[in-house]
């Protein structure tokens, strides 16, 4: 290699490009908004999809293609054939500017149709105060399945009649327990994580997953995680796809936090969720609701982390009056809701 | 008689991939090893060269030997699934798969191919034995993958093979617009959103308005987007360029040639590139090269052109215009990049593959 190959300190270089590019736009040798002309005019040649997710940048392009051109360009590299062109287009101009004038008259309304439900949609985001700015998600407390799985495999029982869902599984560790006990189960959940071998987990939405299945496939359900970050009409949703998706012998379970100890866990967090666990009296009413043919719904309360702990020698009147106060004051930390089949 | 065979979506003898799959085919069979090429299509002479892929179950010959079945990797193909099916070890030879959400907004179908591949390389990822890639940023998509073995041997091109004779009629042409003033950019490349040619023509807009009103743009290339190749079309339109941008499409080699010897800057602003093989050849005809350090163009430079972190049209131009108006930094980096793009002599990048192929057939890996 030659000297002066093996001069060039391409960090100096760049700089000194970058320097040069920076004076000449300080200059006003080139426009401050030069750039953005640029991509305006390839943006009006590019397909709309490659432009970006701008709803009015997409829309301005949608006004801007509701004006049909009737006069094709005419040139070409052969010869006669830009003269062949002129003729059939003045021969058919009058025909093609009846047509496009109804299809622009049509793309115009749409797009203008599409700009006022746009604008509608904007007020109702400033109603609900939907700004586009996720809230801070509130601390995501695992169920105790130690505790859990024994009460949901009695209540599955062995003899399921199909499959079993979880979702949202997590790393799949209830499904695993699950499938340990005799069931048949896979899990569902929006996030990927590695899980344990031999475990099916798919990656997918509670809701997205329910609504592609076809009803009365699943022989048992069980719903956690989601039912304490998703809105109410959501759940209201899951509620009823639950009934539906699972059979009339089959049996569905919500595992959720107590509203009350997910609120404490973090409570700004808390306050700012657009989703947060329902009370199990709700999840009763819904199930109740989405299980036309009927059964049994139960409430099994799970332990209180803050439950007082037994007065030794107290009065039985002290002692009862402590387990109702502990029962308003200190809620479990977490309840299951199971709908079964009448026996 | 132990077989290595070659297995290609698209055996076009005249591109980058084709090319490479007809030396790896002579080396294979210098070596002493059965060598055949299959394909899925083979346009014009590819025909003479490749067999139809489905053939191979009863043409195939290597009685008693060892076979390995080499797959050409670049995007999605039915190749993939035969090939997962078939009992033979299996070798990539990795050519990288474009990113197909540059594609898919311009030639959807052809989103859904590369997706496919990417899904593909994936899933055949645990059956690979060795993986060939063509460049360290290729490896490292192998590894990501999930390949557990690779190496790196770069593309086989007969450079000196491709030097002809320039099209007199075309340098002449070229040459007579030069003496009129005004200095001449030039890509190669298909016509494809992921090239970014219309990066090129915003730095070229910027370039003609700042150092040189006078300026040419070649972009020379086979269309590999209708849409974009239509969109770029009417945009330098739009910029008031016709005159200066020159679009010649797919062009002869002694024509390519004509272009290499008339231009002063090679501008490559792709977003993605494997390997690049224009870039070599442009340094090789003494085209100092701008580009943008994105994919594997970083590498293929090694510091012999000048390597820019972004694109933005005044950085562009202001680069161009340094390459032109400093004779000797362009003198440094014309030298730089004959030095570079001889280690991509076919006598070096094909010792290098014979070396691997020597290694995957004595059980011996190399580095």
């Amino acid at each position: 290699m030659s000297d002066d190959a093996k001069r060039i300190d391409h960090s100096r270089l760049l700089a000194e490009i970058d320097a040069e590019a920076a004076r000449r736009r300080e200059s006003g040798e080139l426009p401050a908004d030069f750039e953005r002309e640029l991509d305006l005019v390839f943006a009006r040649f590019a397909p709309v999809h490659a432009i970006g997710d701008d709803f009015g940048q997409v829309l301005e392009r949608a006004e801007q293609s509701s004006f049909i051109d009737v006069l094709a360009p005419t040139e070409s590299s052969m010869p006669v054939v830009p003269q062949v062109k002129r003729l059939v287009r003045k021969a058919i101009t009058w025909e093609m500017r009846y047509v496009a004038q109804q299809a622009s008259a049509f793309a115009t309304a749409s797009a203008r149709a599409t700009r006022l439900l746009g604008e509608r949609v904007d007020r109702l985001e400033r109603v609900v105060g939907v700004d586009g700015s996720a809230p801070p998600a509130a601390a995501k407390v695992d169920p105790d399945w130690d505790h859990w799985a024994p009460v949901l495999i009695a209540a599955l029982g062995t003899r399921c009649p199909g499959r079993v869902l979880h979702a949202d599984a997590g790393d799949g560790d209830l499904v695993g327990r699950l499938n340990s006990a005799g069931l048949d189960a896979y899990g569902t959940d929006p996030v990927s994580r590695s899980g344990t071998a031999g475990i099916e987990l798919r990656l997918d939405v509670a809701l997205d997953h329910l609504a592609a299945l076809p009803d009365e496939t699943l022989g048992g359900l069980v719903l956690s995680g989601c039912v304490e970050r998703l809105t109410a009409p959501e759940q209201q949703r899951l509620a009823r796809l639950a009934g539906s998706k699972v059979s009339a012998d089959g049996v569905v379970v919500v595992v959720s936090a107590h509203p009350r100890a997910w609120t404490d866990a973090d409570p700004v967090a808390a306050d700012l969720a657009a989703g947060r666990p329902l009370h199990a009296e709700t999840w009763v009413e819904l199930l109740c609701r989405s299980r036309p043919t009927g059964g049994a719904v139960d409430v099994v309360d799970g332990p209180s982390s803050n439950a007082l702990a037994p007065v030794a020698g107290a009065a039985p009147d002290l002692a009862a009056n402590l387990t109702l106060l502990a029962a308003r004051v200190f809620p479990p930390d977490s309840y299951a809701v199971i709908a079964r089949p009448t026996a | 008689m132990v077989a290595v065979h070659q297995f290609i979506p698209t055996f076009a003898s005249r591109d980058a991939i084709g090319t490479h799959a007809r030396h790896a085919q002579r080396i294979l069979r210098d070596m002493g090893v059965e060598s055949h090429i299959y394909a899925d299509g083979a346009p014009g002479g590819g025909r003479r060269s490749a067999r139809p892929y489905r053939s191979f179950g009863w043409t195939r010959s290597s009685k008693g030997g060892r076979t390995w079945l080499m797959y050409q990797f670049s995007t999605g193909s039915v190749l993939a699934e035969y090939l997962a099916a078939r009992p033979e070890a299996k070798i990539f030879n990795y050519h990288n798969i474009t990113t197909a959400s540059l594609f898919a907004p311009w030639e959807p179908h052809v989103g859904v191919e590369l997706e496919e591949g990417r899904r593909q390389l994936e899933e055949l990822a645990p059956s690979c034995e060795l993986g060939i890639a063509v460049s360290e940023y290729n490896r490292a998509d192998l590894e990501a993958a999930g390949v557990a073995r690779t190496v790196v041997s770069p593309v086989l091109v007969d450079l000196a093979a491709r030097d002809v004779a320039p099209d007199p009629a075309v340098l002449d042409g070229l040459l007579a617009a030069k003496r009129a003033g005004g200095g001449d950019w030039l890509f190669v490349g298909r016509v494809a959103p992921h090239k970014c040619q219309h990066d090129v023509v915003r730095a070229f807009a910027a370039y003609r308005r700042l150092y040189d009103p006078a300026a040419r743009l070649h972009l020379v290339g086979g269309i590999g987007s209708h849409a974009y190749f239509s969109a770029l079309e009417r945009f330098v339109v739009g910029l008031g360029l016709g005159g200066a941008v020159r679009l010649p499409g797919s062009v002869s080699q002694a024509t390519l040639m004509a272009h290499y010897r008339a231009a002063d800057v090679f501008v490559c602003l792709s977003e993605h590139e494997g390997f690049c093989v224009p870039v070599i050849e442009a340094m090789g005809h003494g085209v100092p090269v701008v580009a943008y350090a994105a994919a594997a163009v970083p590498e293929t430079l090694a510091g012999s052109g000048i390597c820019l972190a972004a694109k933005d049209a005044s950085t562009v131009a202001a680069a161009v215009g340094r390459v032109m108006g400093d004779d000797v930094l362009r003198a440094g980096l014309v030298d730089a990049g004959r030095w570079r793009s001889e280690d991509f002599g076919l006598a070096r990048t094909s010792e290098r593959f014979r070396e691997v192929m020597t290694g995957l057939l004595t059980g011996v890996p190399v580095p």
